[in-house]
């Protein structure tokens, strides 16, 4: 049997991982490094870039240098998650036929699980490459927010990468696996995950392998990048208190000096001090300008103390969520590069009164845990366990907009719930049940999977009758829903199938262009 | 345990029998309980006192094992009674029940990790198949736990009544990994995938409910007085007993009464929201809103936008928040915008229009029904003849003010653009109908009913 890997495919970064003789390891690349930059691109000759190589050509090919396509998989190309990334990116966005973002570089267009899927299909390679074999399946991390489209596209892309996608599991979730592995006794886990554009709280509870998610919380608008911008901000205004100039509406000034701060603030991790030096960062009738400034960490801990903070409002409603004080927790695991920064580390080591676990390393402790999960679902010999959730809430829309929730979001599966529903008007011979996911209270915030109608409800005023609608979720993640009439047991039901942004022969027909293109390489 | 099933398995040996078998439901049972997929439950809503299990076996869409094997259970597990003389057993199987739970009492399971099925259950045999990729013991072993699933949720996980909740989780992590369907992933095991499946979201429920006090205390209650209790009582009436009930075999009823619709409606316990939880998570957005308030006033917008994010992160249900941002995004966006927003829309150049639209767009998800905002969002687009999008626009604008002239007199300009002169007139006359003064709904009006004569000159001409 062919052995399956873990795949962390980041924003940024990807990261693969085999479990071996009872031990979990990164895979390095053939460069020696056990990250690949999550980038595509194509070169000034045509030639297809993925990972180091085409992060090498991102500075004097941008245009054709596809990065953070992960933002985009999944979403509507209205979503302001898109919109931002129009704003940002040096390569164009288009509309593409089904109402998603696709990517135009080198004269044709790429869909976002198309991108993903190259990267995927980088990653199988390093992996093939170091094992000597081939590899068909693997588990891939998303991250906790993620919702079913973007999954579903996320599993997409795995099948244009030419692999089975076993599992999508959460982010978090892997980083406790990772953690649990090997390790006997209970322990209460929290995950705190401060990756680059989100913010993820997971506390988990273990006993003896087996892995259960208590709550999950955390903010997708909150994240690394909100420790530049406040740096950006900082500067702008003493550049306008010193030199009289305002640099809002200057996007290449910005962009220097979103660049600039991101670097000040990682070498802040590890340094007092950082000048930050932009020359020529502006000009006016007096001639250029120069920024010269700097930054200390005490300076910049003031700038994002309440970012900080924020933080641990969610970890303290996680906390609540999942029934247990911040003494409770044994062990705090810590993920994304933002969790380096020395205030991040002093302000959870306060909260939860511990020291966060060393052991692991926060760019590689994802990866690693999709390959405990796909050694714990094939590996005969694995007793790991983990009792996964559903990522977000279900129910129905009911009278009046709203939003009748009936499995709750960090449900384990499989699951079955029910609740009996009645009707609204008068002698009503039929109902419409119409399948939602999300958390809000409004129907209509949410996402519709899908719709039914049960008729031929015995005539009765309203109120009387007894509909029980009962969703169920199997172990793979996939809903059904039925709905009955207690009098007269007429039933309806529907299997709600969570689709992509791709249709099954879009899918295809990428697939075939691409072994077409795999054979072209090898002429 | 449950000498009921072995009523039932007896019977469906004697193939030839129980096939006339007439069955009806027992009082009370609803099928909330014991039903797992819609087939099952089709098979339900067929289980009238009238039709003989032969016929049940031919309704289609479940094959006749499968309607043997459910039948079976469900009358094992006594929902179900043979019309004419089941009464007896039914009896008799409440007797043994207390009999085997006495037992089961006097030897209480005190670790989880050891408790065995409370008593020996006879399963078919026949079920069990050598060919799978599970061993013959363990499909035993699921079999019999699937055949009890009716008993009491701290029986099911091998607890004691009001066990604390570390022994309720280490129960229930222990039947997880036993039961867990992935334990079987891609395992060639029949349909033991849907027993598994079956078993472990009757474990899920269990814990569930005994790991939360105040579910547990209505659950409990026919659990501590479960050894008198047949399981059909246990199960089927998790509130009848009600206060005074001794704990004596004798003076129970026979058969549970019927139950109030209340009483039916309490019974669907799966439905449960974690009110605290949701109260806490609620005044905590309001105190993280209220900070963001204060940061606003101060003028700290960055950290108003943060904090009122945060808000809305731990409360999405609240539109005042989501309006707030949008606000607070029209200020954050500063001078330009105001200004930009605060120019004609005649005067704007076209990147100053695609720069406006954008902050329209940015701001209307909030406040998707202002007038203004719309109105002006429609003007740009107009301006940008993007016909469809400032249809839209104004549309939204026309709910909120049926009256606006401005607004019909612009639905007419873009009914004109698209080629609908007939509808554009009309658009005009109306808004002229509000606003006698509307001079461009006037002036447009007049040029198409101008281009419309040339039109029918040059029509005449030609």
């Amino acid at each position: 049997m062919s052995r399956v890997i873990g795949i962390d495919l980041g924003t940024t970064n990807s990261c693969v991982s085999v479990v071996e003789n009872g031990q979990s390891t990164v895979i390095p690349n053939s460069g020696g490094y056990k990250t690949t930059p999550s980038m595509f691109g194509i070169s000034q000759d045509g030639k297809r870039l993925v990972g180091h190589l085409a992060k090498r050509q991102a500075i004097t090919n941008a245009r054709n240098t596809i990065f953070a396509a992960k933002r985009l998989i999944g979403r509507r190309f209205d979503d302001p998650e898109v919109q931002k990334s129009i704003d940002l990116s040096p390569y164009e966005i288009v509309r593409g036929p089904n109402d998603d973002p696709r990517i135009k570089v080198g004269g044709k267009t790429f869909t976002c699980p198309e991108i993903s899927g190259i990267i995927l299909r980088e990653m199988k390679r390093v992996a093939e490459e170091y094992l000597s074999e081939t590899v068909q399946e693997a588990v891939i991390t998303v991250p906790a927010y993620f919702n079913d489209t973007q999954r579903q596209c996320t599993k997409d892309a795995g099948k244009i990468a030419g692999l089975e996608v076993l599992r999508i599991i959460n982010e978090p979730t892997a980083a406790a696996l990772s953690y649990g592995m090997n390790r006997q006794g209970d322990e209460k886990i929290a995950v705190y995950d401060l990756g680059g554009g989100t913010f993820d709280i997971s506390i988990l509870e273990m006993s003896d392998g087996v892995i259960e998610v208590l709550a999950t919380s955390g903010n997708t608008f909150l994240g690394g990048e909100d420790f530049d911008r406040r740096i950006v901000q900082h500067l702008v205004e003493w550049f306008e208190e010193t030199e009289d100039m305002d640099l809002r509406g200057d996007t290449m000034a910005l962009q220097r000096l979103k660049d600039a701060s991101e670097k000040a603030k990682c070498d802040l991790s590890m340094r007092d001090v950082v000048e930050i030096n932009l020359p020529f960062i502006a000009s006016d009738a007096e001639g250029p300008r120069h920024l010269n400034y700097e930054l200390t960490r005490e300076n910049l801990e003031n700038l994002v103390h309440d970012v900080v903070e924020g933080t641990l409002k969610s970890v303290e409603q996680c906390c609540v969520d999942a029934g247990v004080q911040a003494q409770d927790i044994d062990q705090v695991v810590l993920v994304g590069g933002q969790t380096r920064m020395p205030l991040v580390q002093k302000r959870v080591t306060e909260y939860f009164g511990k020291r966060p676990h060393k052991g692991v390393n926060p760019d590689e402790v994802v990866g690693l845990g999709a390959a405990v999960q796909a050694a714990a679902l094939l590996d005969n010999d694995n007793d790991m366990l983990l009792l996964d959730v559903t990522p977000l809430s279900l129910g129905i829309g009911t009278y009046g907009g709203h939003f009748a929730r009936l499995i709750e979001r960090n449900t384990t599966v499989p699951v079955s719930k029910g609740h009996i529903f009645t009707t609204t008007r008068d002698d009503q011979s039929a109902v419409k049940i119409r399948v939602l996911q999300g958390e809000s209270d409004m129907a209509a915030e949410n996402d519709l999977l899908g719709e039914f109608v049960l008729s031929g409800i015995r005539p009765a005023p309203k109120g009387e009758p007894e509909i029980e609608v009962s969703f169920d979720i199997d172990a793979n993640g996939i809903v059904s829903v039925s709905a009955r009439d207690l009098a007269t047991g007429k039933e309806q039901s529907i299997t709600v199938s969570s689709t992509g942004t791709l249709s099954d022969s879009e899918i295809d027909e990428i697939i075939q262009e691409h072994d077409l293109y795999e054979v072209q390489l090898k002429d | 345990m449950f000498p009921a099933w072995s009523n039932g398995s007896s019977v469906l040996a004697d193939a030839t029998d129980h096939m006339e078998q007439v069955l009806a439901l027992v009082s009370g049972c609803d099928g909330t309980q014991l039903v797992s997929s819609a087939a099952e439950g089709y098979l339900f809503s067929r289980i009238d006192g009238a039709t003989p299990w032969r016929l049940l076996r031919e309704i289609g869409g479940i094959p006749p094992e499968e309607v043997d094997a459910c039948l079976a259970r469900w009358l094992g597990e006594g929902w179900l009674e043979v019309v004419g003389g089941a009464d007896a057993s039914t009896e008799s199987a409440s007797e043994t029940a207390s009999e085997s739970d006495a037992e089961a009492n006097q030897a209480p399971p005190v670790d989880a990790a050891e408790a065995p099925p409370a008593a020996p259950v006879s399963i078919d045999e026949s079920v069990l198949d050598e060919a799978l990729e599970i061993d013959l013991d363990v499909q035993r072993r699921i079999l019999e736990y699937e055949a009890s699933l009716g008993r009491p949720y701290h029986e099911l996980l091998g607890v004691q009544p009001g066990a604390q909740p570390k022994d309720v989780k280490r129960a229930y992590f222990k039947l997880s990994k036993e039961f867990h369907p992935d334990r079987y992933f891609r395992k060639e095991i029949g349909n033991y995938g849907e027993r598994l499946d079956r078993i472990f979201k009757k474990v899920l429920e269990a814990h569930e409910i005994l790991s939360d006090p105040e579910l547990c205390q209505v659950q409990n209650q026919p659990a501590e007085s479960a050894p008198e209790a047949s399981p059909v009582d246990a199960a089927a009436v998790p509130e009848s007993p009600a206060a005074g009930t001794t704990p004596d075999a004798e003076a129970r009823p026979a058969k549970p009464r019927p139950l109030t619709k209340l009483e039916r409606l309490k019974q669907r316990m799966p439905f449960k929201i974690n009110h605290a939880a949701i109260a806490a998570r609620r005044a905590q957005a309001d105190e993280i809103f209220r900070a963001a308030q204060t940061s606003q006033q101060a003028g700290r917008l960055q950290e108003a936008e943060a904090s009122i994010r945060i808000a809305i992160s731990f409360d999405p249900g609240r539109s005042e928040f989501k309006e707030a941002l949008g606000s607070l995004k029209i200020a954050a966006a500063g001078a330009r915008a105001a200004n930009l927003l605060a120019k004609p829309s005649d005067r704007m150049s076209d990147s100053e229009l695609f720069e406006a639209l954008r902050l329209l767009e940015d701001v209307l998800p909030y406040r998707p029904h202002d007038p203004e905002l719309n109105e002006r969002a429609g003007r740009i687009c107009l301006r940008l003849e993007k016909w469809d999008e400032a249809r839209e626009y104004i549309e939204t604008l026309l709910i909120r003010q049926p009256e606006s002239a401005s607004a019909h007199t612009m639905l007419g300009r873009i009914h004109k653009e698209q080629g609908d002169l007939d509808e554009a007139v009309s658009c005009f006359e109306r808004a002229l109908k509000f606003d006698e003064e509307d001079l461009e709904a006037r002036r447009a009006l007049a040029a198409v009913r101008i281009g419309a004569r040339d039109a029918a000159r040059g029509g005449e001409t030609s």
